[in-house]
């Protein structure tokens, strides 16, 4: 199995406290990678790390994040911003604050093609147009003349998702992807994240912290707590036959 | 959006007085646009022998007989004091015709029509008080227009980078701010030689006042920028790859255009009378070009404006364009304001 993403090592400290210890995780190509863990676990300081979008107060102390053979994290910014957006795509957990309120989605989506493409207007607009239809949104032009606050919760993160997908990356990062969003939406884009990973083979690194959620969506798990990967393994394993204390507990929560 | 336009425009047109203010404001400016048409005489034709000459109107009547629009000539004999008094010189008659010659009133050589009266040399105040508007009015525009270019691209900048940027930026910014805004711009023209012509005068007034004035207003915006870039729409944007001058001036500085709109509104009054006081220093614009400022160097003792109260008028339009301007800004701030809206209608 072919990794698209290695990282090794990674340790991020903010000043002597220690947010990720010593974290490795690879994820192979055409998988889905679940990330578990309650608040403060270090599972959003991984995704961000990954993208090197790290609050300013965090240092990454060690380690080296490998993707298409680069290391993300010795890489000059001109050559990172090719990799973010376009390679790496990233769906946050509160559309709603992640999109610019003063844009329409359309103009928003047409500011990352800009950017990765050289494209004509015309075909941007075309492009724009499939990404919206091929994240299951019925009417593509007028969702691409609204404003931000005036569409649903579910409609948003679909525009969400397109917006990750649009550079046509080979791996996204979804972080509380579905948290906001209330059960039957939620259930919704869990199949739209899993049909993209079929259809077009992206990769998923999938942040969040229920557990019965990513064990259902993901090939493999990875349990974190206190900055540290405690349980990695397959999905029904993990349920049916946790290891850690710490899993032993979530799933008795759950 | 275009229902919080319109929302915006409800709420500034349910005060009448803002409204009115506004009309008064664009009155002025197209009054100064179209000054060549709008004035009687040239800025600078003058005549010595009608020396603060009274108002004088256009005349219907001639020896209780209707006739074609005219002017009456004037001379003058003294008084006891020595001083001129003007009589009708009801012999000659100079006729007026309306939208004439490019003009709106053209009234016929040697006659003249004085309708705010005369200033010492004998020139038209109403006529130079609408080409001096062309000068006064639009250095407020300029200036606000080049000052806040800068004080939104350097705060914009600070605040979107921090760091060391920010630290220079703002240490920058507090050399202009440390200096009283007036001894500034005193030291700044003095800098400056003396012999420039008026186009040279304008445009060095304008950048004196730009300069003055980015500053404050940088610092603002820095401090609206910092709490801006850490929303999440700009992580997304920086995420998806949107090079950072564009995230700046697409992401960051639009969301600080209700407080600058208003700034901006508060600070043309500022600029207007500070080009007002250098010009009535004799350090602006040199007459025989005017401004508002520089028409009121005559106002300056208190002898002319016993005999001749109306080369006061240039003040009485300052003092109301600053008053618009005030007034309409203030308007605008609650307008944009949504919370004070909601306010208002409970």
């Amino acid at each position: 199995m072919k990794t698209i993403l290695d990282i090794k090592n990674l340790t991020v400290n903010v000043g002597q406290d220690k947010i990720l210890n010593n974290v490795s995780l690879s994820i192979p190509s055409g998988k889905i990678i679940g990330i578990v863990g309650g608040s403060g676990s270090g599972k959003t300081t991984l995704g961000l790390s990954v993208l090197n979008l790290l609050p300013t107060a965090m240092r990454v102390a060690a380690g080296s994040i490998i993707f298409e053979g680069k290391d993300l994290l010795a890489l000059p910014s001109p050559a990172l911003r090719c990799i973010r957006g376009f390679k790496i795509g990233m769906i946050f957990q509160e559309p709603l604050s992640a999109f610019d309120p003063l844009f329409t989605i359309g103009a928003q989506l047409d500011e990352t093609l800009a950017a990765h493409t050289t494209l004509h207007v015309n075909q941007r607009h075309e492009k724009i147009s499939a990404v919206l239809k091929s994240v299951e949104i019925e009417d593509p032009d007028r969702i691409a003349d609204s404003y931000p606050h005036e569409l649903s919760g579910g409609l948003r993160q679909r525009a969400m998702i397109a917006q990750a997908i649009i550079g046509g990356p080979r791996l996204i990062i979804a972080d509380e992807a579905t948290s906001s969003l209330d059960v039957t939406i939620q259930a919704k884009i869990i199949r739209l994240l899993q049909r993209l990973n079929q259809e077009q083979g992206i990769s998923i690194l999938f942040i969040a912290h229920d557990l019965g959620l990513v064990s259902f969506l993901a090939h493999e798990v990875a349990v974190m707590t206190q900055g540290n990967i405690v349980e990695y393994g397959q999905a029904q394993e993990i349920l049916n036959d946790p290891k850690h204390d710490y899993t032993k507990a979530l799933l008795k929560a759950y | 959006m275009s229902s919080q336009w319109s929302m915006i425009v409800s709420s500034f047109s349910r005060r009448k007085g803002a409204v009115i203010c506004l009309w008064i404001l664009g009155a002025l400016y197209l009054l100064a646009l179209i000054a060549p048409c709008i004035s009687v005489h040239r800025y600078d034709d003058e005549d010595r022998n009608l020396s603060y000459c009274p108002p004088t109107t256009v005349e219907f009547f001639h020896n209780g007989h209707l006739s074609a629009p005219f002017v009456y000539g004037r001379h003058f004999t003294f008084d006891e004091f020595h001083r001129r008094i003007y009589v009708m010189d009801k012999e000659k008659r100079y006729p007026v015709r309306f939208f004439s010659q490019g003009q709106l009133i053209h009234v016929q050589e040697p006659g003249r029509l004085y309708l705010l009266g005369a200033d010492s040399r004998g020139r038209d105040l109403f006529s130079r008080i609408v080409y001096g508007g062309r000068v006064s009015l639009s250095i407020g525009l300029l200036g606000v227009f080049i000052s806040f270019s800068l004080g939104l691209l350097v705060g914009g900048i600070a605040g979107y980078f921090g760091g060391w940027i920010d630290a220079v930026l703002m240490r920058i910014c507090e050399m202009f701010m440390l200096v009283p805004g007036f001894y500034l711009l005193l030291a700044l023209r003095s800098a400056v030689p003396e012999n420039f012509n008026s186009v040279q005068v304008y445009v060095m007034i304008v950048v004196i006042l730009a300069l003055i004035g980015w500053a404050s207003l940088a610092r603002i915006i820095r401090g609206m920028a910092l709490s801006l870039k850490n929303r999440d729409y700009v992580a997304a944007a920086k995420l998806l790859g949107v090079p950072d001058v564009v995230i700046i001036i697409r992401h960051i500085l639009p969301h600080t255009v209700s407080y600058s709109l208003v700034a901006m509104m508060l600070t043309i009054p500022g600029y207007i009378l500070s080009e007002s006081g250098l010009s009535l220093l004799g350090l602006g614009i040199q007459d025989p070009v005017p401004s508002w400022g520089n028409l009121l160097t005559e106002a300056m003792a208190i002898v002319p404006i016993s005999f001749a109260p109306w080369i006061l008028i240039p003040g009485l339009v300052i003092f109301v364009t600053i008053v618009c301007f005030n007034v309409v800004g203030d308007a605008l701030r609650d307008a944009l304001d949504p919370m004070l809206v909601t306010d208002r209608n409970t």
